[in-house]
């Protein structure tokens, strides 16, 4: 495995006034790997994901992507170095088709937005693309149809293919599993198996066997501060681990 | 297709060959051929507060500033008593329109939802009060215009100006192109970020657009396209007054845009063809019209949830 990370955080800091959301956090995130990132609920996770993509600004610290410092651009220009981020909560174009919802993605980085004239369906190679995206993520059955009448499962992949169809480098993954059966989440860990041979990806999620099952490297994470950082076995038997989930002490439920 | 619903079809077919014919059922009856002009002149301000409200979700009340620019943008640049060419002239005011829109759009659009509206209706009477209190500009009672434009391209001379009837048709085939050039916006590569924006700015933003230029670009288009019809309007009547600058200006456009269904583009012809002549036959009724056309539009608006053009719609399309 290469060493040279593709994407890298330095003392990454985000304050909200008094509060810490996130202190400190030094990782580095690899290409062609899963990194899992876990921790109870407020731990900082999707507020490091926020700040990967650039939603947030950090309050102090650098993200360094490909060598370059890019902390300082603005949020969109993240997109456009292949960082694509999925959402926590289900994020498309609801009255769009599911082809068109992926057109958007592909026409950003294929050009002609600041074509006034010409049809936006006079494009062949970009439709392509867009349908490429959808078979990837198993959705080419419902290429015509409008994205608010698909399943809530079918709507998460669909929110993963807008993201391929950006062709990005990095996928950050806000929970793609939240909310969904087994045999849906399932059928997400089979298409995560796949897209982590291309890939670097960060996973937040809350689902635990499937974070294990699927991370090549595991953080963990507790009250905005990192916490341990290695191979699955690694973490899963690291006492500290333990304690921040189970609570300390000998308490008796 | 361009007209992409059957109703946007319908209308066209019907409501622009009816448009041509209609000054030969008016047998040359002045009063009312300028009226229907003035109507179509709104129409085009309507159609062009449409595409900012209901296709890029940019809510403004100013839109007004506008409309009045058109006119004393003219006033300012042409010769006082020497006829200017109509199509050079047409340039200018969009092209110093749209300058000025991209220097109000910069600032105005770094808000948004109820805050715009309020920056937008502080531009607008900014320019109201600027151009009311100008002596330069008459003040209150507005300027004159002793010389219509000649219309004429490489010597041939299409429109009279001064003839009704002419200025009629020059109106009409401004809203046709008018409707034809905002269709092919929208089903343009440029009108699917802006149909995605709309419908979801963050996550347009983080697929990798700069959302704030994208809403520039549609705010400095519609703005010229505004002071286009108030350039029609002025050399209708032949004289610019601050009015046409007051906050009511944009909202009894927005009014309009709301009645014929906002958003869908055609609609506004609807809506201002519809709200004019509601406004002409009680006007002409009752010294109270207004009470009574704020009753009528109130009801129109509960039972036509999406405007007259979403009820035709309703009626006329296939459903799924």
């Amino acid at each position: 495995m290469n060493n040279n990370p593709i994407l890298e955080t330095e003392g990454l800091c985000k304050y909200w006034g008094g509060l810490k959301a996130l202190d400190d956090i030094s990782l580095r995130f690899h290409d062609r790997e899963l990194h899992g990132i876990v921790g109870p609920n407020g731990a900082g996770k999707s507020t490091l994901l926020n700040l990967l993509c650039g939603h947030y600004k950090p309050t102090s610290g650098k993200i360094v992507h490909k060598g370059e410092p890019i902390d300082a651009i603005k949020p969109y220009a993240f997109a456009r170095r292949g960082i694509g981020r999925s959402f926590q909560k289900t994020n498309i174009y609801p009255s769009a088709t599911c082809l068109e919802n992926c057109c958007v993605a592909v026409q950003r980085r294929m050009g002609g937005s600041f074509d006034f004239l010409r049809s936006r369906h006079r494009q062949q190679v970009l439709e392509e693309i867009a349908s490429d995206a959808l078979n990837k993520v198993g959705l080419s059955a419902r290429r015509d149809q409008i994205a608010a009448h698909i399943s809530y499962g079918e709507q998460r992949q669909l929110e993963i293919a807008m993201v391929l169809a950006t062709s990005p480098c990095v996928l950050l993954l806000d929970e793609p599993m939240a909310g969904m059966g087994h045999e849906e989440s399932q059928l997400i860990i089979e298409l995560l198996k796949q897209l982590k041979q291309e890939y670097c990806i960060v996973l937040v999620e809350h689902d635990m066997d499937a974070v294990f099952e699927l991370s090549d490297k595991l953080t963990v994470m507790v009250d905005g501060q990192h916490l341990t950082t290695g191979t699955v076995d690694q973490v899963r038997d690291d006492p500290r681990v333990r304690e921040a989930y189970l609570g300390q002490g000998d308490e008796v439920y | 297709m361009l007209f992409n619903t059957r109703t946007e079809r319908y209308f066209v077919w019907v409501f622009f060959p009816l448009a041509l014919l209609m000054p030969l059922f008016l047998e040359q009856n002045t009063f009312y051929v300028s009226k229907l002009t003035t109507v179509m002149i709104f129409a085009i301000f309507v159609m062009s507060l449409d595409y900012l409200v209901g296709r890029c979700g940019l809510i403004t009340l100013g839109h007004a500033m506008f409309y009045g620019l058109g006119g004393y943008i003219f006033v300012m640049i042409a010769p006082e008593y020497e006829a200017v060419n109509f199509w050079v002239y047409t340039f200018y005011i969009c092209a110093i329109a749209a300058v000025v829109a991209l220097v109000i759009g910069f600032l105005v659009l770094r808000t948004s939802g109820i805050y715009m509206i309020m920056i937008t209706l502080a531009f607008a009477q900014m320019t109201y009060y600027y151009f009311s209190d100008s002596l330069d500009f008459g003040g209150n009672d507005g300027v004159f215009i002793y010389v219509k434009p000649d219309t004429s391209i490489f010597g041939l001379s299409l429109f009279d100006l001064d003839n009704p009837t002419h200025f009629y048709y020059l109106c009409l085939l401004s809203l046709f192109n008018t409707l034809f050039f905002f269709r092919l916006v929208i089903r343009s590569r440029f009108g699917r970020v802006i149909d995605s924006i709309q419908e979801n700015p963050g996550r347009t933003t983080a697929l990798g657009y700069n959302v704030f230029i994208f809403r520039l670009i549609a705010y400095t288009l519609a703005s010229a396209l505004g002071a286009y019809a108030g350039y029609l309007f002025t050399l209708q009547y032949g004289f610019v007054n601050p009015s046409m600058l007051a906050w009511t200006t944009s909202g009894s456009a927005l009014v309009m845009s709301i009645l014929g269904g906002i958003g869908t583009i055609y609609g506004a012809i609807l809506g201002a063809v519809v709200y004019e002549g509601l406004h002409f036959s009680l006007e002409h009724l009752t010294e109270h019209w207004l009470l009574f056309m704020g009753a009528l539009i109130i009801l129109m608006v509960i039972l036509f949830k999406n405007g007259i053009a979403g009820y035709l719609e309703k009626l006329l399309e296939r459903r799924a």
